[in-house]
């Protein structure tokens, strides 16, 4: 019989306490649970994107350009729809852009170049783009259109996205081959290329994944808000800061897709809990709700890293 | 001609267990003027360990183990994988302390710190994994063993560092430039290296850790030599080795541990091979010794594998011929380097073929990548377990189904459909068919993977708690099993395996020797790649020897002799002879270094720097011609400034890089110090006082920051990225609190003057910039702690066995990078005169990108001051070019990705040519 002790315990715990907290502070300061649905539309869209980050990360990459792939897809579709191209025509011209921009990304790193320099620079280089096609402007009047893609069923379709995303992402990472590919090429790229895995297939079709999701997502934010150029500066790293609270290790090779929306809930409701809080309670203003997550951020991954250690560690019989 | 003969005698010597009595003698004629001397029985010993213990958590690695080591002698230490041997030596050599019990150095109770301190004290240590800087030269490399001699302005003396290397090369007589990156090294010179750089004259105790098991023959003589060389001295060596042969060549006693106890020690006469093993594994191992080569229809079947004319593109190897049969265990041997490794690599699709064709059952087969083998039913053993064979984190089962999960999915694929027909096509359209094989096909089984991993398990007899146990708390040999069974999942028809047993203990040896033999006798031909002469000897049917990268002979029959596979193994052409080259290098080495001394060192721009300072003068010279202003002092001079900036910004990051790590904090970090320095100002009180306690706020707000961004990621074992962001977020909170949304502005004039004078238009951040620069340069090449930040980047496992203490190191890169930030805050808020609370939003990836231009690699231990200076000039060059061009602000940012991109794909390309 496994003696399970108690720190081991406490480390996997502490994500879900956080999460009853924060849904505690979110619950007792809300007045109207209406306004949720609205608030909780950016963290949809983050929690999409972290899907697919999550997957990313387990291959031992990352995708710092995110964001700036959401601002290239949004100003392409805003800038076509000016231009007198149908909405759905730019929609679809959107996230042809977003799956072009991580088929880039995804070039880039099957080349050989490290994904962190690699997703650095295009990071710059899509904002950077997406502020020349603009002229750096924000683009919201458009011409009617009969599709309406910002809201479906009466939701947001960021939530229809998130859950899509995260319905598909989860059975490919955790049933499928390719899933079984992910978490092999993130533990170790080279046993794995040796073991007749598809490496280089692999980490492609993800980085091109994730431009394609930030596509989606554009469109929909796109026919919501219009064309923001630099709206979503920063964005990569709330979605990765979900996914390390979730219990993704940032080198590879473990996490899962389930712990990341844990993540995503837990940071989610805790910035929103804290947000309403501030109204009332003047010590809880922004500074302080950044410094909470930043806090979180550092004290979860302390206890997931140590997990991970402890349960590799060489036991000698 | 006598020369050859007598390296072949070494090498039978070395290799060969049947004439291990006739080289004993041969030993010892040449060892006994040195020994006749030593022999006397009452020497005292040089090195004791009285009832050592050391345990770790779980485990008592060594309990109450004695072991003494006599001036001049060679005590060979044996035992499998796991029983200690690993522990006694690091305990010697510094690594790890004792938990009980005494290690006395010449009679003296000794407590050895730190492997820099065993060093000192006479132990020195050749690890197994030879352990080095890949970055870092071969010099320095050798240098750090000692730790890094310094001048008496306590700079790093890099001219003895040469001296000495030279010296070392010398006695080595080796052709290796030991200004050339080691990793350009093979391994075997790796541990020449190691073992030459130490002070063999104050050396009292060696110790050898598999020394020979990356050695090729001549080497491995070279190293006897030196072996020999250290008993005259007197010193005593501690030899580990997994082949009996080097052990009965030269050892004079033999202790045995098991699971941490001594068994016994013995002096070699009195011990056999078969004693040794079976008190190393306490059990008596089964022989399979070599069957006889019963290969029945060859003539009317196809050979299972066939290679023709095959040739390698780098050259490696050419014109190779060979055919393998169903039920036939063909040997491999030659020595490495001779192209074994990459034939096989070649046939497996990981090595790209130049010519020729690969046939598997007659059919040709185009191999280019290991999917394609798979595909072709050839499957492969890589060499190194640890980095190509394993994923440590995984578990057994995912380790043991990963090629073959194609096979365990919810709908799995038949052996017909492993290949569909191409030429006759399914005439129906099936719906529901092509959903369960593409659709259904995709998902993996769990209880397949489970069912198949069970089967691999229980047939090579893995020893395993469980099969969702991590891969990495099996033993070696145990490791090694399931990546052969991995292959075996797959049913290839043939198999390739190189050095399967490098590594693996005497008992799973024998156990993976006998499962070789089991699966030939299902139809699969096996190519076994090996540098241990007896087990080519004993378990293959058919021998091929490589050399210089072609096959130099064939032997088969029962009948082939170590002397004549040994021999062909040799390289023939007298210019390769180890004796001539030796004289040569020597004087090329002299001539080298006489030339050397008198050169000015670090002066010479690496090609990337060449390429950063043309680009800046094109651009620079091309602004020049086009735009008026542009050579205006007060342009030049705002432009100067601007870099000043980022040249400190930029070196903030690269410290970080260098050490291993990366800083996304720098921007927040910034906006925090200029948010201190920024309130104290604003303080009622006169300037003279405010502005030196600015300073100061600014500069310990940056080295506490960097400071505890290190000691978080040192403590938590956090990957630095997770814990900057984190911190990020904090310090943009705190310059938010503390600005509570107001801007600091109308700072006194005096501060804004300090940077740029209000007359003369002067700008001292250009000099504060120089400083910095100049300084930094200082730090990273002539500081025992500026290298300690390229060593611990370059490979942290290596940096720990020479005693470099990580904290310690890192907290400094930390901290230094933090001053380097608050300087910077400094600078940008006497530029502006004014602080807001998203102040350096955002410039952390912009310090990362500049020191990326520059030419730091950002896995670490490689990057200099010259580089990040050019690459900062250069963005703002480029910066200003745009704007002349009416483009501004973020649009930049199109140019910068672009820079970094082209900049890396460079340095890639690069080393893809020089490879």
């Amino acid at each position: 019989m496994k003696r399970i002790s108690w720190k081991r315990f406490a480390a996997r715990m502490l994500p879900w306490l956080l999460l009853v907290m924060a849904l505690w502070l979110v619950y007792s300061q809300v007045q109207r649970p209406a306004a949720l649905v609205g608030v909780g539309v950016q963290w949809a869209r983050i929690g999409a994107l972290a899907v697919v980050m999550t997957a990313i990360i387990l291959t031992g990459g990352i995708d710092l350009s995110v964001g700036s792939m959401l601002s290239l897809c949004s100003v392409v579709m805003g800038v076509a729809w000016q231009a007198g191209i149908p909405g759905e025509c730019a929609a679809v011209l959107a996230v042809g852009a977003g799956f072009l921009a991580g088929a880039v990304n995804g070039t880039l790193i099957v080349l050989g170049l490290s994904p962190l320099v690699a997703t650095l620079a295009t990071m710059a280089f899509y904002s950077g783009l997406a502020m020349m096609i603009s002229g750096a402007e924000r683009i919201t009047k458009f011409p009617a259109t009969r599709l309406d893609f910002s809201r479906i069923g009466g939701w947001p379709s960021e939530y229809w996205i998130l859950a899509l995303v995260f319905a598909v992402g989860t059975v490919v990472i955790h049933f499928t081959r390719f899933g079984r590919w992910c978490y092999a090429i993130g533990d170790n790229k080279i046993a794995a290329h040796f073991a007749a895995v598809p490496v280089h297939r692999t980490q492609w079709s993800l980085y091109a994944a994730s431009g394609l999701i930030a596509g989606l997502l554009a469109v929909v934010y796109t026919m919501h808000k219009g064309a923001i150029p630099n709206a979503h500066r920063g964005v990569e790293l709330e979605v990765i800061t979900c996914v390390v609270v979730g219990g993704t290790l940032i080198t590879g090779g473990r996490g899962s897709i389930p712990l990341t929306m844990l993540g995503l809930a837990v940071i989610s409701n805790l910035d929103i809990g804290l947000n309403f809080l501030s109204a009332r309670v003047s010590f809880f203003t922004a500074e302080a709700r950044l410094m909470v997550i930043g806090a979180l951020l550092i004290l979860v991954s302390v206890g997931n890293e140590w997990l991970a250690r402890e349960d590799t560690r060489k036991v000698e019989e | 001609m006598r020369d050859v003969c007598l390296r072949v005698n070494c090498l039978i010597r070395v290799q060969s267990t049947k004439l291990t009595a006739v080289s004993g003698e041969n030993y010892g004629a040449i060892e006994k003027p040195t020994d006749c001397g030593m022999n006397s029985v009452n020497r005292s010993p040089v090195l004791e360990l009285d009832k050592v213990t050391r345990t770790f958590p779980g485990v008592v690695a060594l309990s109450e183990v004695s072991f003494d080591l006599l001036p001049g002698e060679v005590h060979a230490l044996v035992g499998e994988n796991g029983a200690g041997k690993s522990t006694l030596i690091n305990l010697v050599s510094g690594v790890l302390h004792p938990d009980g019990g005494f290690i006395r150095l010449n009679g003296q109770r000794v407590g050895i710190t730190d492997p820099v301190a065993a060093r000192k004290k006479g132990i020195i240590t050749v690890h197994q994994e030879a352990d080095f800087f890949p970055t870092l030269s071969v010099a320095e490399n050798m240098a750090l063993l000692h730790g890094l001699p310094t001048n008496r302005w306590s700079l790093v003396d890099w001219r003895s560092i040469y001296v000495a290397a030279q010296r070392s090369m010398d006695a080595m007589r080796e052709a290796i430039d030991i200004e050339a990156p080691a990793s350009r090294l093979r391994v075997a010179q790796r541990h020449m290296a190691q073992i030459a750089s130490a002070d063999l004259e104050n050396a009292k105790v060696v110790i050898l850790d598999e020394p020979t098991s990356a050695l090729t023959t001549v080497e491995a003589e070279w190293l006897f030599e030196q072996i020999a060389c250290l008993k005259q001295n007197g010193s005593g060596i501690i030899y580990i080795s997994h082949r009996q042969e080097d052990i009965f060549a030269i050892a004079d006693r033999i202790t045995v541990l098991r699971d941490g106890h001594r068994i016994w020690t013995r002096s070699r006469n009195e011990v056999t091979s078969e004693s040794m093993i079976e008190a190393m594994v306490g059990r008596e191992l089964e022989k399979v010794r070599r069957r006889g080569v019963a290969v029945g229809n060859r003539e009317n079947s196809h050979p299972r594998l066939k290679i023709s004319n095959l040739n390698d593109r780098r050259k490696r190897f050419s014109n190779i011929n060979l055919e393998v049969h169903a039920g036939e265990i063909l040997g491999i041997y030659g020595l490495i380097g001779a192209g074994r490794t990459e034939l096989a690599h070649t046939v497996f699709g990981i090595r790209k073929v130049s010519s020729g064709t690969i046939e598997v059952d007659g059919k040709p087969r185009r191999v280019r990548k290991p999917q394609d083998a798979l595909l072709a039913g050839i499957a492969y053993l890589p060499e190194d377990r640890l980095q190509q064979g394993i994923c440590r984190g995984l578990s057994v089962r995912a380790n043991a189904v990963l090629t073959t999960l194609a096979q365990l999915t919810l709908h799995p694929q038949k052996e017909s459909e492993k290949e569909p027909p191409k030429t006759k096509r399914s005439s129906r359209f099936n719906l529901s068919r092509l959903l369960q094989k593409n659709f259904l096909g995709m998902f993996a089984n769990r209880k397949a993977e489970q069912k198949a991993a069970g089967q691999v398990a229980s047939q090579l007899q893995v020893r395993h708690r469980s099969l969702e146990q991590p891969i990495s708390q099996l033993s070696g040999g145990n490791q090694q099993k399931i990546v052969i069974g991995r292959w075996l999942l797959a049913d290839p028809k043939v198999l390739i395996l190189d050095e399967p047993t490098r590594g693996v203990d005497v008992g799973a040896k024998a156990e993976i020797h006998r499962i070789l033999r089991s699966i030939t006798e299902r139809g699969c031909a096996v190519v076994m790649i090996s540098s241990e002469l007896p087990e080519v000897l004993n378990y293959s049917d058919r021998i091929l020897v490589m050399r210089n990268g072609q096959i130099a002979a064939s032997f088969s029959g029962e009948d082939t002799s170590a002397a004549e596979v040994a021999t062909a193994a040799l390289p023939t052409d007298g210019c390769t002879s180890p004796r001539v080259v030796k004289e040569i290098d020597r004087s090329a080495i002299q001539r080298w270094f006489t030339e050397r001394t008198t050169t000015v060192k670090n002066l010479q721009l690496p090609r990337g720097e060449i390429g950063l300072l043309v680009m800046v003068l094109i651009l620079g010279i091309w602004l020049g011609l086009t735009s008026d202003g542009f050579f205006h002092p007060a342009n030049i001079a705002q432009l100067l400034a601007d870099t000043a900036l980022w040249v400190i910004l930029g070196l903030a990051a690269t410290t970080v890089i260098i050490t291993g790590g990366i800083d996304i904090s720098v921007g927040s970090l910034l906006a925090l110090s200029a948010a201190g320095a920024g309130l104290v100002l604003k303080l009622p009180l006169s300037p003279t006082v405010t502005i030196p306690l600015a300073i100061f706020v600014a500069l310990s707000v940056g080295i506490s920051g960097g400071l505890i961004n290190g000691a978080i990621s040192l403590i938590g074992r956090v990957h630095p990225i997770v814990v900057t962001l984190g911190m990020m977020i904090i310090y943009r909170g705190v310059v938010i609190g503390l600005l509570r949304g107001h801007q600091i502005s109308y700072l006194p004039q005096a501060f804004g003057n300090l940077v740029v004078h209000p007359e003369s238009g002067f700008r001292g951040s250009i000099v504060f910039g120089g400083l910095v620069a100049v300084g930094m340069h200082v730090v990273f090449v002539h500081t025992r702690m500026g290298r300690h930040f390229f060593a611990l980047g370059a490979s942290p496992t290596a940096a720990r066995t020479v005693g470099i203490s990580k904290p310690k190191t890192w907290l400094w890169a930390f901290g230094l990078s933090g001053l380097l930030v608050g300087l910077a805050g400094l600078m940008e808020l006497s530029a502006s005169m004014n602080m807001q609370s998203q102040l350096a939003k955002g410039w952390e990836l912009q310090a990362i990108a500049v020191a990326v231009i520059g030419g730091v690699s950002i896995i670490g231990g490689r990057g200099n001051v010259l580089g990040v200076v050019l690459s900062a000039l250069l963005l703002r060059l480029v910066n200003s070019a745009l704007v002349r061009w009416q483009i501004q602000g973020d649009q930049v940012d199109v140019v910068v990705g672009g820079m970094i991109l082209a900049a890396v794909l460079f340095d890639l390309a690069w080393r893809r040519r020089e490879r």
